[in-house]
């Protein structure tokens, strides 16, 4: 099973806080077969050069959460990205503490953000003393209902997701991709008895910050489709309260807004999105606008082929119903 | 210097059972890891927990396989205790929210697993320990305890054979501590790190077993050392019995399916020890696949099945060894999985110093003899990790306030400074390959005297070394370079019980296979063997094994 190896250049991230001044990049060149994963490297580094180079690692089977970091700019596994098909593309492969969360040494951060919007959630069965649990047995639960949390039971807490998230690291009210997921895992519990009262908290507790731009969804190692998760949380959450926060009456607006006309009213989806007295607040954005790009404060012109719109949404309504059924 | 009442060491499922236990009995506790919770290696564990709750199968069963398992080692007293009460403990799991496979009926589903006589493992696809994980560390998330989370702890402190409580350094700032307590349960999980070839995580180095042996724990029947048949071939990641139990078959380099030479009754799910040895002979004898495996085969079950009953394992194959389950065979060879053997406890958790329990699989009760049954493990952290938390909270609940003294803490750290201060010395990560090469060459599947001689011979020769031992890393934050020699250091007392305990004992049973002394040996080896530390190394003495009500068979599967 030997193959061929291939030279490896590693430059790895630095800092201890007590000793370093600021991070540099040390550079570990290696021969290895393409294969090898990025954490089989960096032990390598540690037993053969550098045994003061710091990193979490358990596993080394995906399964365990402690490898996340930054691979070439990614958020990965260090122990299932291969350095193969790193080098082919970047000739090197750098290694850099995760993202959205301080570092503490080398490839070691603080991941008590992560941890806290976990928390913050409410990870744990909410139950009601007027609907004990059948005493010893298990609850029933179809098949059918165990498919309902979809992927997420996979999340291993690794935190890529929170790495890769730019929501997260431009607003701390946004809980972050995992925690979102998992609130969705409770959500859709049939043993769950607060339902209703997370769906309602989460609307206005950064469910509508996420900015879908589906990176999490790429960096997850679990196929937990963090994003996906969250569209579905914003649609339980319609359903549950209707349309209270500017985010979620901006998704409904947009949605009306295209189906009306085939393409945005921007002047009509800021007023359905802030309302009348919201609206005042964005008088000088307005004049920025009508400055700048006039055109937008019109009424759009009607376009050819506008009605085929309704029937893409009519199709698309009868699938939601048909997927819902029982 | 802190105290508390109940201190829990390791927070994978026994020691968060434990907590859970003494929380709930009213004590204040701490949970002291190296980990974050949700990374223990509990979380690794993938097809299964056993309970006999189909109304065709019965616990009965349960008892009399798990006792053939354990090639009549098992106490059955324990055993029998053990397996009653995996109906509640499954119950309960499910109720705190664990999210298992469904039948078609809303009932909890069932697979096959080696050396059953029914299909009594309940499961979560093929990651039953993270969904368990998960939920036991989100139901322990409601009550009030304090964590110590990646603190390493180096030793035990014990006085006039009572625990007092440990001294432990926190990575992240280096700075060591005494914790205080009138009760302390082990819960630090394997020491499989020991061999090279493993399906054990890195972090399983057995730091809680070594730490209670140095105070005068007596450990037990250490020589057992499960090797389970599926790992992939090159980097030793477990591919569960799960993936046998949903249909699989083995096949050898002629395209053989051999098992029907070995267990003519079950095949391919035969107990593990019998698969393991039967792959290596397979091998031995000239019919595995060149470069020395054989081949797990899955394809004829088909991708639905495949995806989405053996999800983890389809992507582990994937991607660390490069093979396609749905369509290609996956190259496996046995590797270390379990240690049957840890630190000696009744059923209640108790070892013989007092206010020290231990659960889990760093503890020997023992239920698993001389080889453990699949989806026995999982069962086994969380019974005999809550029997360990409630005796820990009435013991705390009378026990006087732990004597610890400043001098405690001077002695247990001057050892560990005195690695950083040397300007030459062993290095520990080349000790522990060292170590790993010996266990693995010398004390493998098949042994014999000479071999476990040599074995002997070699780790005390590693064990002299690491008494220079030199950390070259002087940063006190997450200093892994001093947590390495600490762990190599662990290992190797632990390596030298296991390969003593291993030459003594001259029978086969079990996973302890000689080939110098190839059959069981009832008249002079129906016992445990049970290990002191001396400074001259192990000194065995050999104790009773209880009986009830199965007279020990000729195992066939």
């Amino acid at each position: 099973m030997s193959e061929a190896t291939v030279k490896a250049t590693f430059d790895v991230y630095r800092f201890d806080p007590v000793r370093d001044a600021g991070p540099r990049y040390d550079r570990y060149v290696l021969d290895l077969p393409p294969h090898t994963p990025v954490l089989t490297a960096l032990l390598q580094v540690r037993a053969d050069l550098d045994p003061s180079l710091t990193l979490r690692y358990s596993c080394r089977s995906a399964i365990c959460g402690s490898c996340a970091m930054q691979i070439n700019s990614k958020s990965r596994l260090a122990c299932e990205a291969p350095i193969g098909p790193e080098l082919a593309r970047d000739g090197r492969i750098v290694v850099e503490p995760m993202r959205n969360q301080p570092v503490l040494r080398d490839l070691v951060v603080d991941q008590e953000p992560f941890w806290r919007e976990y928390r913050r959630i409410e990870p744990h069965l909410i139950l009601d003393p007027r609907h004990p649990m059948p005493e010893g047995t298990a609850n029933p639960m179809t098949p059918a209902e165990v498919d309902r949390f979809k992927e997420t039971p996979r999340c291993i807490a690794c935190a890529a997701c929170y790495s890769a998230c730019p929501a997260v690291e431009a607003d701390p009210a946004f809980p972050g991709p995992m925690a979102l997921a998992k609130l969705y895992r409770f959500v859709v519990d049939p043993r769950d008895q607060g339902q209703q009262d997370r769906l309602v908290k989460i609307q206005t507790d950064g469910l509508w910050l996420c900015l879908r731009c589906h990176l999490c969804t790429e960096a997850c190692p679990k196929d937990v489709r963090p994003s996906e998760r969250i569209r579905d949380l914003k649609e339980l959450a319609i359903a549950a309260q209707g349309a209270t926060e500017p985010g979620s009456r901006h998704a409904l607006a947009f949605k009306e807004n295209i189906r009306e006309r085939g393409q945005l009213n921007e002047m009509k989806l800021a007023r359905q999105t802030a309302g009348l007295p919201g609206l005042v607040t964005q008088v000088p954005q307005g004049i920025r606008i009508w400055r700048k790009k006039p055109e937008l404060l019109h009424a759009p012109h009607p376009i050819e082929g506008a009605d085929q719109v309704e029937k893409i949404y009519e199709a698309l309504d009868d699938g939601k119903t048909k997927e819902d059924a029982p | 210097m802190q105290k508390h009442e109940v201190v829990v060491v390791g927070a994978g499922l026994a020691g968060q059972r434990a907590a859970l236990a003494a929380i709930q009995a009213g004590r204040d506790v701490a949970l002291v890891s190296k980990l974050h919770p949700l990374r223990s290696h509990s979380g690794a564990a993938q097809g299964g927990i056993n309970a006999a709750v189909g109304a065709e199968d019965s616990v009965d069963t349960h008892i009399y396989d798990t006792v053939k398992g354990s090639d009549y080692l098992g106490d059955q007293d324990a055993i029998e205790f053990f397996c009653r009460a995996a109906g509640p403990t499954v119950v309960e799991m499910e109720h705190f929210g664990t999210i298992f496979n469904r039948g078609a009926d809303g009932s909890l589903a069932r697979r096959p697993f080696g050396g059953a006589g029914f299909p009594r493992t309940i499961y979560a696809a093929d990651r039953t320990g993270l969904a368990l994980l998960q939920a036991l560390w989100e139901r322990l998330g409601t009550e009030q305890f304090t964590t110590y989370e990646e603190w390493d702890v180096t030793n035990l402190i014990v006085r006039e054979g009572a625990v007092q409580g440990l001294v432990a350094f926190d990575r992240r700032s280096g700075e060591f501590a005494e914790i205080g307590a009138k009760a302390v349960v082990l819960a630090t999980g394997p020491f499989g790190r020991v061999y090279g070839r493993t399906t054990n995580a890195h972090s399983c180095t057995g730091d809680g077993v070594a730490a209670a042996y140095s105070v005068g724990a007596s450990l037990k029947d250490m020589e057992f050392v499960q090797f389970h048949p599926t790992a992939l071939m090159e980097s030793g990641i477990l591919i569960t019995e799960g993936a046998r139990g949903e249909g699989g078959i083995l096949k050898n380099g002629v395209g053989e399916r051999f098992m029907t030479k070995y267990a003519p009754h079950v095949l391919d799910l035969a107990s593990r020890d019998v698969v393991s040895r039967a792959i290596v002979t397979e091998v031995l004898e000239g019919r595995g696949f060149p470069g020395d495996y054989v081949h797990l085969e899955l394809m004829h079950l088909g991708r639905e099945r495949i995806e989405s009953r053996l999800q983890e394992i389809c992507d582990f194959a994937r991607n660390f060894a490069g093979i396609d389950p749905v369509t290609q065979p996956i190259p496996v060879y046995p590797a270390q999985h379990y240690m049957m053997g840890g630190i000696g406890t009744d059923i209640h958790g108790a070892t013989n110093l007092r206010g020290l329990f231990a659960a889990g699989e760093a503890a020997c009760v023992s239920i698993h003899g001389a080889n453990r049954l699949g989806g026995n493990s999982l069962l086994e952290t969380l019974v005999f990790g809550k029997e360990a938390g409630i005796a820990a909270a009435a013991f705390a609940s009378t026990a006087p306030a732990p004597a610890l003294q400043e001098s405690d803490l001077d002695r247990s750290v001057t050892p560990l400074r005195a690695w950083s201060s040397r300007s030459d010395g062993e290095d520990p990560t080349a000790l522990r390959t060292e170590m790993q090469r010996v266990m693995d060459r010398y004390v493998g599947i098949y042994r014999t005297e000479g071999d476990l001689l040599e074995g002997v011979r070699r780790i005390r020769e590693l064990r002299k070394r690491f008494e220079r031992v030199r950390v070259v890393d002087q940063s006190p934050v997450y200093n892994l370079n001093l947590t390495d020699a600490l762990e190599v250091g662990h290992m190797l007392e632990l390596a030298e019980v296991i390969v003593v305990g291993a030459y003594a004992r001259t029978e086969s049973r079990g996973a302890h296979a000689r080939r110098d002394y190839p059959t069981r040996d009832d008249v002079h080896w129906m016992k445990h063997t049970v290990a002191t530390r001396t400074p001259e190394g192990p000194q065995l003495s050999y104790a009773p094994v209880a009986y009830t009500r199965w007279e020990p068979k000729e195992r066939v599967y």
